[in-house]
């Protein structure tokens, strides 16, 4: 479903040339579940950037579902992020004055979605990830986890290809951060396809196959041995 | 992305901040609620003096020595032109055809005395018969004067509600004598109240038969003359006719200049409306002035809230939101802003027209188009001097946006 071929991203910094990205190659298929890892500077943010359509390469090719990615437009990217890639972010980004379920509703208002049928989705999908009962809440009244919960919810509602989370439990606690795990591991479960950008080991090791960057290429990608055990999310307390 | 949610959104942050909210608004505020008042004043105005003024007159024209004169020179100019006479009048009453009514008129100020009673600087009328029709007066009691009281130069007067109010208080005036200066005349009629123009009543005179007044007030000369003519579709004819006549009075050869003047309602409409214009044109210059600078505030304040909302730019455009649907929301907010601003200016000038029609003798109408005018033109100042943060906003790099701390 993905397919990077040598991929290079150059950035000017000052007079300098840096190379984030210096020829990658990589085929991530439909319902895997990826952990990239590296140190920063690696060029894991930047290709994350570039699978998210937030970027595009300097060179080289992206096909997302079979479409080229690499040169188009602003408002084709937009689109594409709007149908395909399901964001979760290090430090959530839900929009702060708006409650639960009208920042899980945004995707749909750009998706050009009627309102009754996206109110609709945003309350099954907040209902999935166990905020039934927390739809009026604004991100202030929340928990950590719920916050990354809600955020999660948001990245579904549009019934995206990708699931792109980027250090989702960077802000939370060990015991909060296995729970957004453990729901990470359920919506890879139902069939969805995750990426996971992270620095941590045992993070990563939730993942099926662990890709290691570094200087901008891959250094090696194998298989996970997996979560230790599986744990049920829904029903425990934040 | 959908209009509302925008407009909701700038309208929370105003209710979450009022002051700054207010203060963001001022400049918007005062430019709509100058343009409703002035132009509510304006059209007030407009109305009074087409109402009142004209109503009476409007197909009246005066003769006199200086016409209408607007500066120095003129006057200048003017002063050694001969005085317009009595005989005057006689040979426009004779020789005017379209005319229906000539009327010569001067005035004074006298002390008037009745009893121990003293009135100062009342408005002493000297007018020829008609008078009645040009001054638009209808007699509440006794009689107007007449062409008899004219011809024999009787000591006779007709007075304003207030002089017979203030002057003989409970008492009939009409057969009573009383002072007018140094003689004495009779009462022979007292007019229906008129009530105020602009403040200024017009019930405060003493009216004396025109031969009357030139025997005992006004030697010689110094009069002005009245002529109404047969309808409004005649006036200018009988404004033509008058020339012709006073210039044969004058001996004027043709080539000469006339040493007249004529004044038609035209002339005192023309210079109205002038003066009205220049009030109209400085104040939609300074409430421009306003609203110049009240949108440059907002510009300003959209501006500190697309830094301040970096991050949910980003967030937006991750989530799919196209450069033009961050540019819409701007936009919509900055215009709800503005829209804001504008109703409240409506309604401050609203307000403060309708207090200053009850309060003051200056009349208000609160008028549609300018009520649209204020709305519209808040809106447009939102568009405009929304559009740059607008599109700075549209043009924030996701990536970028999305790590601005």
């Amino acid at each position: 479903m993905i397919a990077l071929r040598n991929l290079h991203r150059v950035y000017q910094v000052g007079t300098e040339l840096v190379h984030a990205l210096n020829g990658v190659d990589l085929d991530i298929a439909q319902g895997e579940y990826v952990a990239i890892m590296g140190p920063s500077g690696s060029g894991k943010s930047t290709m994350m950037n570039i699978v998210g359509c937030l970027d595009t390469p300097t060179e080289g090719s992206y096909q997302l579902k079979g479409q080229e990615i690499a040169k188009m437009s602003d408002d084709e990217l937009a689109r594409i992020r709007n149908h395909e890639i399901g964001f979760v972010f290090q430090t959530f980004n839900l929009l702060p004055r708006a409650d639960a379920l009208h920042n899980v509703e945004l995707p749909l208002v750009y998706a050009g979605m009627k309102h009754e049928e996206r109110r609709a989705r945003a309350r099954e999908a907040l209902t999935l990830v166990g905020l039934g009962d927390r739809m009026k809440h604004r991100p202030n009244e929340l928990s950590g986890g719920q916050r990354q919960r809600v955020a999660i919810a948001r990245a579904l509602v549009n019934k995206p290809s990708i699931i792109l989370a980027d250090e989702p439990t960077g802000n939370l606690d060990s015991a909060t951060g296995e729970e957004i795990m453990a729901a990470f591991a359920d919506i890879w479960k139902q069939g969805n396809t995750v990426i996971l950008v992270t620095h941590e080991a045992d993070i990563a090791a939730h993942a099926r196959r662990v890709v290691r960057m570094r200087d901008g290429k891959i250094e090696s990608d194998a298989p996970s041995p997996g979560p230790p055990a599986p744990v049920r999310m829904s029903g425990t307390p934040a | 992305m959908n209009l509302r949610e925008s407009a909701a959104i700038a309208l929370a942050a105003l209710r979450a901040n009022k002051l700054r909210s207010f203060l963001t608004l001022l400049g918007t505020i005062i430019g709509v609620t100058a343009v409703i008042f002035v132009v509510s004043l304006v059209q007030g105005l407009n109305r009074y003096v087409s109402d009142k003024l004209l109503q009476a007159g409007s197909n009246v024209f005066y003769v006199d020595k200086f016409g209408f004169i607007t500066s120095q020179e003129e006057w200048e100019a003017r002063r050694n032109w001969p005085e317009v006479t009595l005989d005057d009048a006689d040979a426009l009453h004779d020789g005017v055809r379209h005319a229906r009514m000539v009327v010569a008129q001067a005035s004074d100020y006298e002390t008037l005395r009745y009893r121990d009673k003293t009135l100062k600087a009342v408005e002493v009328r000297g007018r020829g018969p008609g008078y009645e029709i040009v001054d638009d007066l209808t007699v509440g009691e006794g009689r107007h004067l007449g062409e008899q009281d004219d011809q024999r130069r009787q000591m006779v007067c007709v007075v304003g509600s207030e002089v017979a109010e203030e002057l003989f208080g409970g008492l009939d005036p009409i057969g009573r004598t009383m002072r007018v200066g140094p003689e004495t005349y009779e009462v022979v009629g007292v007019t229906s109240p008129k009530g105020k123009l602009l403040g200024q009543t017009q019930d405060r005179f003493v009216t004396l038969p025109i031969r009357t007044f030139q025997k005992y007030k006004q030697e010689r000369g110094g009069f002005q003359i009245a002529v109404k003519s047969v309808d409004q579709s005649s006036l200018e004819l009988a404004v033509q006719e008058a020339r012709v006549v006073l210039r044969g009075v004058r001996r004027l050869g043709p080539g000469k200049p006339d040493n007249f003047g004529i004044t038609t309602a035209d002339t005192w409409m023309d210079f109205y409306q002038h003066l009205t214009g220049g009030i109209f044109v400085v104040t939609i210059g300074v409430a421009l002035i306003s609203l110049l600078v009240g949108g440059i505030v907002i510009m300003n304040i959209m501006l500190v809230s697309v830094t301040e909302r970096t991050r949910e730019i980003g967030v937006r455009k991750a989530l799919g939101a196209r450069k033009r649907d961050i540019l819409l929301q701007f936009l919509v907010e900055a215009t709800t802003l503005s829209m804001v601003g504008g109703l409240l200016g409506v309604l401050f000038g609203v307000l403060l027209a309708v207090l200053v029609g009850a309060v003051s003798p200056l009349p208000t109408a609160v008028s549609t188009p300018a009520v649209v005018a204020g709305i519209l033109m808040s809106s447009v100042i939102g568009v405009v001097f929304g559009t740059y943060p607008a599109v700075r906003a549209a043009a924030l790099d996701p990536i970028d946006a999305l790590r601005y701390e």
